[in-house]
Protein backbone atom coordinates (compact mmCIF):
# COMPACT_ATOMS: atom_id res chain seq x y z
CA UNK A 1 0.00 0.00 0.00
CA UNK A 2 2.90 2.28 0.43
CA UNK A 3 4.57 2.00 -2.40
CA UNK A 4 1.61 3.18 -5.01
CA UNK A 5 2.50 6.83 -4.23
CA UNK A 6 6.38 6.45 -4.41
CA UNK A 7 6.30 5.07 -7.93
CA UNK A 8 3.52 7.79 -9.27
CA UNK A 9 5.70 10.70 -8.26
CA UNK A 10 8.83 8.86 -10.21
CA UNK A 11 6.44 8.39 -12.93
CA UNK A 12 5.39 12.33 -12.85
CA UNK A 13 8.99 13.32 -12.67
CA UNK A 14 10.41 11.48 -15.83
CA UNK A 15 7.54 12.86 -17.62
CA UNK A 16 8.85 16.47 -16.36
CA UNK A 17 12.72 15.42 -17.32
CA UNK A 18 11.27 14.36 -20.61
CA UNK A 19 9.34 17.57 -21.17
CA UNK A 20 12.44 19.30 -19.72
CA UNK A 21 14.54 17.92 -22.28
CA UNK A 22 11.97 17.97 -25.29
CA UNK A 23 11.56 21.22 -24.65
CA UNK A 24 15.62 22.60 -24.64
CA UNK A 25 16.12 20.62 -27.99
CA UNK A 26 13.33 22.42 -29.68
CA UNK A 27 14.81 26.08 -28.34
CA UNK A 28 17.98 24.82 -29.37
CA UNK A 29 16.62 23.97 -32.86
CA UNK A 30 14.58 26.90 -32.93
CA UNK A 31 17.41 29.20 -32.04
CA UNK A 32 19.54 27.62 -34.55
CA UNK A 33 17.55 27.99 -37.26
CA UNK A 34 16.71 31.21 -36.90
CA UNK A 35 19.74 32.11 -36.50
CA UNK A 36 20.92 29.94 -39.53
CA UNK A 37 18.02 31.83 -41.59
CA UNK A 38 18.46 35.12 -40.20
CA UNK A 39 22.06 35.40 -40.84
CA UNK A 40 22.80 32.65 -43.53
CA UNK A 41 26.19 32.58 -41.97
CA UNK A 42 28.94 29.09 -42.16
CA UNK A 43 29.02 29.49 -38.20
CA UNK A 44 31.02 27.23 -35.96
CA UNK A 45 28.44 24.49 -35.41
CA UNK A 46 28.43 23.43 -39.02
CA UNK A 47 32.17 24.02 -39.12
CA UNK A 48 32.43 21.46 -36.84
CA UNK A 49 29.74 19.25 -38.20
CA UNK A 50 31.53 19.49 -41.42
CA UNK A 51 34.87 18.49 -39.30
CA UNK A 52 33.31 15.80 -38.11
CA UNK A 53 31.56 14.09 -41.29
CA UNK A 54 34.23 15.00 -43.47
CA UNK A 55 36.92 12.27 -42.31
CA UNK A 56 33.41 9.62 -43.02
CA UNK A 57 32.93 11.03 -46.22
CA UNK A 58 36.01 10.97 -47.33
CA UNK A 59 36.30 7.57 -46.07
CA UNK A 60 33.16 6.45 -47.66
CA UNK A 61 34.15 7.86 -51.16
CA UNK A 62 37.44 6.67 -51.20
CA UNK A 63 36.10 3.20 -50.29
CA UNK A 64 33.69 3.95 -52.82
CA UNK A 65 36.55 4.92 -55.51
CA UNK A 66 38.53 1.74 -54.07
CA UNK A 67 35.60 -0.59 -54.95
CA UNK A 68 34.93 1.32 -58.19
CA UNK A 69 38.19 1.11 -59.14
CA UNK A 70 38.75 -2.90 -57.82
CA UNK A 71 35.47 -3.73 -59.93
CA UNK A 72 37.11 -2.09 -63.03
CA UNK A 73 40.32 -3.28 -62.99
CA UNK A 74 39.73 -7.34 -61.93
CA UNK A 75 35.72 -8.01 -61.63
CA UNK A 76 35.31 -6.26 -65.20
CA UNK A 77 38.20 -7.59 -66.39
CA UNK A 78 37.12 -11.14 -64.98
CA UNK A 79 33.65 -10.84 -66.90
CA UNK A 80 35.93 -9.23 -69.89
CA UNK A 81 37.87 -12.13 -70.02
CA UNK A 82 35.16 -14.77 -69.82
CA UNK A 83 33.15 -12.62 -72.37
CA UNK A 84 36.56 -12.83 -74.23
CA UNK A 85 37.19 -16.28 -74.17
CA UNK A 86 33.49 -16.95 -75.39
CA UNK A 87 34.31 -14.34 -78.24
CA UNK A 88 37.53 -16.59 -78.24
CA UNK A 89 35.81 -19.72 -78.40
CA UNK A 90 33.15 -18.51 -81.23
CA UNK A 91 35.78 -16.98 -83.41
CA UNK A 92 38.08 -20.53 -83.19
CA UNK A 93 35.17 -22.22 -84.12
CA UNK A 94 34.48 -19.99 -86.86
CA UNK A 95 38.12 -19.94 -87.95
CA UNK A 96 37.51 -23.92 -87.95
CA UNK A 97 34.69 -23.79 -90.18
CA UNK A 98 36.11 -21.66 -92.45
CA UNK A 99 38.86 -23.30 -92.98
CA UNK A 100 37.12 -26.76 -93.03
CA UNK A 101 34.84 -24.81 -95.65
CA UNK A 102 38.48 -23.38 -97.74
CA UNK A 103 40.20 -27.50 -97.72
CA UNK A 104 37.13 -28.41 -99.03
CA UNK A 105 36.53 -25.92 -101.91
CA UNK A 106 40.23 -26.01 -102.21
CA UNK A 107 40.13 -30.00 -102.63
CA UNK A 108 37.09 -29.26 -105.22
CA UNK A 109 38.69 -26.96 -107.23
CA UNK A 110 42.15 -29.82 -107.34
CA UNK A 111 39.47 -32.64 -108.05
CA UNK A 112 38.05 -30.28 -110.68
CA UNK A 113 41.66 -29.30 -112.22
CA UNK A 114 42.25 -33.26 -112.72
CA UNK A 115 38.84 -34.34 -113.62
CA UNK A 116 38.82 -31.34 -116.57
CA UNK A 117 42.54 -32.36 -117.61
CA UNK A 118 40.94 -36.03 -117.68
CA UNK A 119 38.18 -34.83 -119.86
CA UNK A 120 40.57 -32.92 -122.15
CA UNK A 121 42.20 -36.23 -122.74
CA UNK A 122 39.17 -38.45 -122.91
CA UNK A 123 38.25 -35.84 -125.82
CA UNK A 124 41.74 -36.08 -127.17
CA UNK A 125 40.90 -39.82 -128.01
CA UNK A 126 39.60 -40.20 -131.09
CA UNK A 127 36.73 -42.31 -131.47
CA UNK A 128 37.79 -44.64 -128.42
CA UNK A 129 35.41 -45.77 -125.58
CA UNK A 130 36.94 -44.66 -122.46
CA UNK A 131 35.41 -45.93 -118.60
CA UNK A 132 36.03 -43.36 -116.17
CA UNK A 133 36.65 -45.01 -112.64
CA UNK A 134 38.14 -44.16 -108.86
CA UNK A 135 40.52 -46.17 -107.50
CA UNK A 136 39.22 -47.66 -104.19
CA UNK A 137 42.04 -49.72 -102.94
CA UNK A 138 46.14 -49.76 -103.37
CA UNK A 139 47.77 -53.15 -103.01
CA UNK A 140 49.37 -53.63 -99.48
CA UNK A 141 51.94 -55.86 -100.41
CA UNK A 142 55.28 -55.35 -101.09
CA UNK A 143 55.96 -58.08 -104.29
CA UNK A 144 53.43 -56.31 -106.46
CA UNK A 145 51.98 -53.70 -107.68
CA UNK A 146 47.76 -53.46 -108.19
CA UNK A 147 45.06 -51.20 -107.66
CA UNK A 148 41.40 -51.39 -107.32
CA UNK A 149 38.86 -49.18 -109.43
CA UNK A 150 35.23 -49.03 -108.74
CA UNK A 151 34.38 -50.36 -112.33
CA UNK A 152 33.66 -54.05 -113.88
CA UNK A 153 32.23 -55.69 -116.81
CA UNK A 154 29.19 -53.70 -115.90
CA UNK A 155 30.54 -50.79 -117.20
CA UNK A 156 32.17 -52.95 -120.29
CA UNK A 157 35.42 -53.58 -118.75
CA UNK A 158 37.56 -56.42 -119.80
CA UNK A 159 40.94 -58.19 -118.84
CA UNK A 160 43.65 -56.87 -120.80
CA UNK A 161 41.91 -52.84 -120.99
CA UNK A 162 44.48 -50.16 -121.33
CA UNK A 163 44.08 -48.00 -118.31
CA UNK A 164 45.14 -44.34 -118.81
CA UNK A 165 44.84 -40.82 -116.94
CA UNK A 166 45.59 -37.36 -118.89
CA UNK A 167 49.34 -37.59 -117.84
CA UNK A 168 49.90 -41.50 -119.75
CA UNK A 169 49.54 -45.06 -119.46
CA UNK A 170 49.11 -45.95 -115.52
CA UNK A 171 48.78 -50.06 -116.44
CA UNK A 172 46.18 -52.96 -117.87
CA UNK A 173 43.09 -54.26 -116.70
CA UNK A 174 44.36 -57.81 -114.72
CA UNK A 175 41.12 -59.31 -113.40
CA UNK A 176 37.17 -57.90 -113.47
CA UNK A 177 34.19 -58.40 -111.57
CA UNK A 178 30.55 -56.87 -112.12
CA UNK A 179 31.23 -54.12 -110.38
CA UNK A 180 35.04 -54.32 -109.60
CA UNK A 181 38.18 -54.67 -111.32
CA UNK A 182 41.76 -54.91 -110.51
CA UNK A 183 44.71 -52.86 -112.15
CA UNK A 184 48.23 -54.33 -112.48
CA UNK A 185 50.15 -50.83 -112.88
CA UNK A 186 53.01 -50.67 -115.65
CA UNK A 187 55.61 -50.57 -112.42
CA UNK A 188 54.49 -54.05 -111.47
CA UNK A 189 57.76 -56.70 -112.32
CA UNK A 190 54.62 -58.73 -113.90
CA UNK A 191 53.84 -55.63 -116.63
CA UNK A 192 55.21 -55.45 -120.24
CA UNK A 193 54.18 -52.96 -122.72
CA UNK A 194 55.50 -52.61 -126.43
CA UNK A 195 56.44 -49.48 -126.56
CA UNK A 196 58.65 -47.01 -128.95
CA UNK A 197 61.13 -44.53 -129.03
CA UNK A 198 59.29 -41.31 -129.75
CA UNK A 199 62.37 -39.54 -131.57
CA UNK A 200 64.14 -42.67 -133.22
CA UNK A 201 61.08 -44.92 -133.58
CA UNK A 202 63.04 -47.91 -132.19
CA UNK A 203 61.03 -50.50 -130.55
CA UNK A 204 61.32 -52.00 -127.15
CA UNK A 205 59.70 -53.86 -123.86
CA UNK A 206 58.89 -51.42 -121.10
CA UNK A 207 59.00 -53.49 -117.61
CA UNK A 208 58.53 -52.03 -114.00
CA UNK A 209 60.42 -53.59 -111.36
CA UNK A 210 58.51 -52.38 -108.46
CA UNK A 211 59.71 -49.00 -107.79
CA UNK A 212 58.84 -45.82 -109.36
CA UNK A 213 61.09 -46.45 -112.60
CA UNK A 214 60.49 -48.56 -115.52
CA UNK A 215 63.20 -50.77 -117.51
CA UNK A 216 63.20 -50.32 -121.12
CA UNK A 217 64.08 -53.58 -122.43
CA UNK A 218 65.32 -54.74 -125.87
CA UNK A 219 67.11 -51.76 -127.50
CA UNK A 220 69.77 -52.81 -129.71
CA UNK A 221 73.06 -50.92 -128.83
CA UNK A 222 73.08 -50.00 -132.48
CA UNK A 223 69.85 -47.83 -131.83
CA UNK A 224 70.18 -43.55 -131.16
CA UNK A 225 68.77 -43.45 -127.56
CA UNK A 226 69.30 -39.92 -125.11
CA UNK A 227 68.62 -39.14 -122.02
CA UNK A 228 65.33 -37.19 -122.72
CA UNK A 229 63.67 -38.89 -125.05
CA UNK A 230 60.23 -39.83 -124.90
CA UNK A 231 58.74 -43.14 -124.86
CA UNK A 232 55.21 -44.08 -126.24
CA UNK A 233 52.92 -47.02 -126.76
CA UNK A 234 54.02 -48.83 -129.69
CA UNK A 235 50.38 -49.93 -130.49
CA UNK A 236 51.05 -53.04 -132.18
CA UNK A 237 49.83 -55.83 -129.75
CA UNK A 238 46.54 -53.94 -130.17
CA UNK A 239 45.81 -53.14 -126.54
CA UNK A 240 47.33 -50.02 -126.48
CA UNK A 241 46.52 -47.53 -129.07
CA UNK A 242 49.71 -46.00 -130.40
CA UNK A 243 51.39 -42.84 -129.11
CA UNK A 244 50.12 -42.64 -125.99
CA UNK A 245 52.79 -41.07 -123.40
CA UNK A 246 54.07 -43.94 -121.20
CA UNK A 247 57.85 -42.19 -119.80
CA UNK A 248 61.52 -39.99 -120.77
CA UNK A 249 64.28 -41.55 -120.89
CA UNK A 250 66.31 -40.94 -117.47
CA UNK A 251 69.21 -43.28 -117.20
CA UNK A 252 71.38 -45.19 -120.24
CA UNK A 253 73.43 -47.44 -119.05
CA UNK A 254 76.35 -48.64 -121.93
CA UNK A 255 77.78 -52.15 -120.98
CA UNK A 256 80.52 -53.21 -123.13
CA UNK A 257 78.88 -56.68 -123.02
CA UNK A 258 75.79 -57.61 -124.00
CA UNK A 259 72.91 -56.76 -127.33
CA UNK A 260 71.28 -54.56 -125.12
CA UNK A 261 70.99 -51.16 -123.64
CA UNK A 262 69.92 -51.11 -120.21
CA UNK A 263 67.33 -47.99 -120.00
CA UNK A 264 65.85 -46.60 -116.97
CA UNK A 265 62.59 -44.81 -118.01
CA UNK A 266 60.45 -42.19 -115.54
CA UNK A 267 56.95 -42.52 -115.85
CA UNK A 268 55.26 -39.88 -117.06
CA UNK A 269 52.23 -40.51 -114.73
CA UNK A 270 53.11 -39.55 -110.99
CA UNK A 271 52.20 -43.02 -109.24
CA UNK A 272 52.21 -41.17 -105.86
CA UNK A 273 48.87 -39.12 -107.31
CA UNK A 274 46.89 -41.46 -108.76
CA UNK A 275 43.49 -41.01 -108.38
CA UNK A 276 40.81 -41.15 -111.63
CA UNK A 277 41.28 -43.34 -113.80
CA UNK A 278 40.26 -43.57 -117.77
CA UNK A 279 40.06 -47.06 -118.92
CA UNK A 280 39.94 -47.47 -122.57
CA UNK A 281 37.92 -49.82 -124.03
CA UNK A 282 38.91 -52.12 -126.96
CA UNK A 283 36.72 -51.84 -129.89
CA UNK A 284 37.00 -55.45 -130.46
CA UNK A 285 34.94 -55.80 -127.13
CA UNK A 286 31.95 -54.28 -128.71
CA UNK A 287 32.02 -56.09 -131.38
CA UNK A 288 32.09 -59.16 -129.73
CA UNK A 289 29.45 -58.33 -127.54
CA UNK A 290 27.10 -56.96 -130.03
CA UNK A 291 28.08 -60.79 -131.93
CA UNK A 292 26.81 -62.38 -128.72
CA UNK A 293 23.63 -60.71 -128.49
CA UNK A 294 22.46 -61.51 -132.64
CA UNK B 1 30.35 -66.27 -82.01
CA UNK B 2 34.52 -66.22 -81.54
CA UNK B 3 34.90 -67.07 -85.50
CA UNK B 4 32.01 -64.69 -87.00
CA UNK B 5 34.17 -61.91 -84.72
CA UNK B 6 37.29 -62.18 -85.76
CA UNK B 7 36.27 -63.03 -89.15
CA UNK B 8 34.83 -59.22 -89.52
CA UNK B 9 37.61 -57.65 -87.51
CA UNK B 10 39.93 -59.43 -90.31
CA UNK B 11 37.98 -58.07 -92.92
CA UNK B 12 37.82 -54.85 -91.30
CA UNK B 13 42.02 -54.60 -90.98
CA UNK B 14 42.43 -55.55 -94.32
CA UNK B 15 40.22 -53.28 -95.67
CA UNK B 16 41.95 -50.27 -93.34
CA UNK B 17 45.24 -51.95 -94.62
CA UNK B 18 44.74 -51.30 -98.33
CA UNK B 19 42.59 -48.12 -98.00
CA UNK B 20 43.43 -45.96 -95.33
CA UNK B 21 46.74 -47.04 -94.51
CA UNK B 22 47.83 -47.25 -98.24
CA UNK B 23 48.49 -43.76 -99.30
CA UNK B 24 50.28 -44.09 -102.53
CA UNK B 25 50.29 -47.53 -104.85
CA UNK B 26 54.18 -47.43 -103.50
CA UNK B 27 53.81 -46.78 -100.22
CA UNK B 28 55.71 -49.35 -98.13
CA UNK B 29 54.94 -48.02 -94.76
CA UNK B 30 51.45 -49.72 -94.36
CA UNK B 31 51.32 -52.08 -91.37
CA UNK B 32 50.61 -55.89 -92.30
CA UNK B 33 47.27 -55.76 -89.70
CA UNK B 34 46.36 -59.18 -91.09
CA UNK B 35 49.72 -60.57 -89.69
CA UNK B 36 49.34 -59.58 -86.58
CA UNK B 37 45.71 -61.53 -86.55
CA UNK B 38 47.59 -64.87 -88.28
CA UNK B 39 49.97 -64.64 -85.06
CA UNK B 40 46.58 -64.06 -82.36
CA UNK B 41 44.89 -66.96 -83.96
CA UNK B 42 48.18 -68.82 -83.85
CA UNK B 43 48.90 -68.39 -80.54
CA UNK B 44 45.91 -67.76 -78.57
CA UNK B 45 43.08 -69.34 -80.22
CA UNK B 46 42.84 -73.60 -81.14
CA UNK B 47 43.48 -74.49 -84.36
CA UNK B 48 39.80 -75.63 -85.64
CA UNK B 49 38.49 -71.67 -85.28
CA UNK B 50 42.06 -70.46 -86.40
CA UNK B 51 42.00 -72.34 -89.75
CA UNK B 52 38.21 -71.15 -89.93
CA UNK B 53 39.33 -67.97 -89.84
CA UNK B 54 42.17 -67.93 -91.98
CA UNK B 55 40.28 -69.27 -94.81
CA UNK B 56 38.07 -65.78 -95.42
CA UNK B 57 41.00 -63.46 -94.27
CA UNK B 58 43.67 -65.27 -97.13
CA UNK B 59 40.99 -65.41 -99.35
CA UNK B 60 40.28 -61.67 -99.35
CA UNK B 61 43.92 -60.99 -99.29
CA UNK B 62 44.37 -62.69 -102.17
CA UNK B 63 41.48 -60.80 -104.27
CA UNK B 64 42.51 -57.56 -103.21
CA UNK B 65 46.39 -57.77 -103.08
CA UNK B 66 48.63 -59.34 -105.88
CA UNK B 67 48.83 -60.84 -109.30
CA UNK B 68 49.89 -64.31 -108.33
CA UNK B 69 46.49 -66.01 -106.65
CA UNK B 70 47.88 -67.89 -103.66
CA UNK B 71 50.57 -65.67 -102.07
CA UNK B 72 48.82 -64.67 -99.38
CA UNK B 73 47.45 -68.46 -98.26
CA UNK B 74 51.31 -69.44 -98.10
CA UNK B 75 51.88 -66.61 -96.14
CA UNK B 76 48.97 -66.76 -93.66
CA UNK B 77 49.24 -70.90 -93.32
CA UNK B 78 53.17 -70.50 -93.56
CA UNK B 79 52.89 -67.69 -90.37
CA UNK B 80 50.27 -69.68 -88.56
CA UNK B 81 51.76 -72.97 -88.84
CA UNK B 82 55.46 -71.92 -88.04
CA UNK B 83 54.00 -69.71 -84.89
CA UNK B 84 52.06 -72.66 -83.82
CA UNK B 85 54.91 -74.94 -84.26
CA UNK B 86 57.15 -72.34 -82.07
CA UNK B 87 54.58 -71.53 -79.25
CA UNK B 88 54.29 -74.64 -77.77
CA UNK B 89 58.15 -74.28 -76.82
CA UNK B 90 57.81 -70.36 -75.40
CA UNK B 91 58.12 -70.48 -71.48
CA UNK B 92 55.78 -67.70 -71.14
CA UNK B 93 52.15 -66.51 -72.57
CA UNK B 94 52.33 -63.15 -72.44
CA UNK B 95 52.40 -60.95 -75.33
CA UNK B 96 55.37 -58.95 -75.00
CA UNK B 97 57.21 -62.44 -74.81
CA UNK B 98 55.26 -63.00 -78.66
CA UNK B 99 56.52 -59.67 -79.78
CA UNK B 100 59.70 -60.58 -81.26
CA UNK B 101 58.71 -63.77 -82.43
CA UNK B 102 55.92 -62.29 -84.50
CA UNK B 103 57.92 -59.90 -86.32
CA UNK B 104 60.67 -62.46 -86.95
CA UNK B 105 58.07 -64.83 -88.37
CA UNK B 106 56.71 -61.92 -90.07
CA UNK B 107 60.19 -61.72 -91.85
CA UNK B 108 60.82 -65.50 -92.14
CA UNK B 109 57.93 -66.28 -93.79
CA UNK B 110 58.00 -63.42 -96.22
CA UNK B 111 61.14 -64.35 -97.17
CA UNK B 112 60.37 -67.95 -97.56
CA UNK B 113 57.46 -67.01 -99.59
CA UNK B 114 59.69 -64.27 -101.62
CA UNK B 115 61.85 -67.39 -102.73
CA UNK B 116 59.44 -69.53 -103.39
CA UNK B 117 57.76 -67.40 -105.84
CA UNK B 118 60.89 -66.46 -107.35
CA UNK B 119 61.88 -70.11 -107.61
CA UNK B 120 58.19 -70.89 -109.70
CA UNK B 121 57.47 -67.31 -111.41
CA UNK B 122 60.73 -65.01 -111.54
CA UNK B 123 60.53 -62.08 -112.33
CA UNK B 124 56.69 -61.54 -111.17
CA UNK B 125 57.59 -59.93 -108.02
CA UNK B 126 59.10 -56.64 -107.05
CA UNK B 127 62.81 -57.52 -105.80
CA UNK B 128 63.21 -57.94 -102.12
CA UNK B 129 64.54 -54.96 -100.40
CA UNK B 130 65.90 -55.95 -96.77
CA UNK B 131 65.65 -52.53 -95.25
CA UNK B 132 62.09 -52.10 -96.53
CA UNK B 133 61.03 -55.33 -95.04
CA UNK B 134 62.77 -54.25 -91.88
CA UNK B 135 60.83 -51.40 -91.44
CA UNK B 136 57.19 -53.74 -91.99
CA UNK B 137 58.55 -56.12 -89.51
CA UNK B 138 59.37 -53.39 -86.98
CA UNK B 139 55.68 -52.21 -88.01
CA UNK B 140 54.10 -55.44 -87.05
CA UNK B 141 56.21 -55.17 -83.65
CA UNK B 142 54.41 -52.16 -83.35
CA UNK B 143 51.22 -53.37 -83.97
CA UNK B 144 51.15 -56.24 -82.04
CA UNK B 145 50.68 -54.96 -78.81
CA UNK B 146 47.52 -52.57 -79.13
CA UNK B 147 46.25 -55.23 -81.45
CA UNK B 148 46.48 -58.09 -79.05
CA UNK B 149 44.75 -56.62 -76.00
CA UNK B 150 42.21 -55.75 -78.57
CA UNK B 151 41.84 -59.19 -79.73
CA UNK B 152 41.86 -60.16 -76.20
CA UNK B 153 39.04 -57.94 -75.39
CA UNK B 154 37.16 -58.82 -78.20
CA UNK B 155 37.47 -62.80 -77.31
CA UNK B 156 36.73 -61.74 -73.86
CA UNK B 157 33.17 -59.76 -74.95
CA UNK B 158 32.89 -62.76 -77.56
CA UNK B 159 32.76 -65.24 -75.00
CA UNK B 160 29.95 -63.50 -72.82
CA UNK B 161 27.70 -62.92 -75.38
CA UNK B 162 24.49 -64.58 -75.61
CA UNK B 163 24.90 -66.70 -78.49
CA UNK B 164 27.84 -68.17 -77.31
CA UNK B 165 28.71 -72.26 -78.22
CA UNK B 166 28.42 -73.26 -74.51
CA UNK B 167 24.71 -71.97 -74.56
CA UNK B 168 23.52 -73.19 -77.86
CA UNK B 169 25.01 -76.57 -76.62
CA UNK B 170 22.29 -79.60 -75.66
CA UNK B 171 22.54 -81.16 -72.21
CA UNK B 172 21.10 -84.28 -71.60
CA UNK B 173 18.13 -84.47 -69.07
CA UNK B 174 20.06 -86.33 -66.39
CA UNK B 175 22.26 -83.14 -65.71
CA UNK B 176 24.02 -85.02 -62.37
CA UNK B 177 24.83 -88.09 -64.00
CA UNK B 178 28.99 -88.05 -65.09
CA UNK B 179 29.74 -89.39 -68.62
Amino acid sequence: MRKKPTRKRGDRYRLFRIVLLAGLLMTLALIFLVSTLGSQNFGPLHKLMLEAVGPLQRAVTMGSTYVETFKSEYIDILQDSLRLREENKRLIQQLQENENILNKSREAMATNASLRKLLEFKNSLDQQQVVAATIVGKDPSAMFRSVIIDRGSNSGLSKGNPVVNSDGVVGQVFAVTPNYAKVLLAIAPSSAIDVLLQKSRVRGILKGDGTLTYRLEYILKTAEVEEGDHVVTAGYGGIFPTGLQVGVVSKIIRKPRGMFHEIEVTPSVDYQKLENLLILQQPQFGEIKQMEQH
Amino acid sequence: MVVLHFIVVGLLLVILQTTLCMRTPVSFMAPDFYYVLVAYLALRLDMLRGLIVLLPLVCVLDVLSGTILGTYALLCFGGYFFLRQLAVKLPGNEILYHLPLISLSFLAVSWAVYLLLELLQPGQQAAWSWWKMLMRMLLVALCSYPLFLLFDVMQKYSQRSFLSWSRLRLRSDNRRRRT
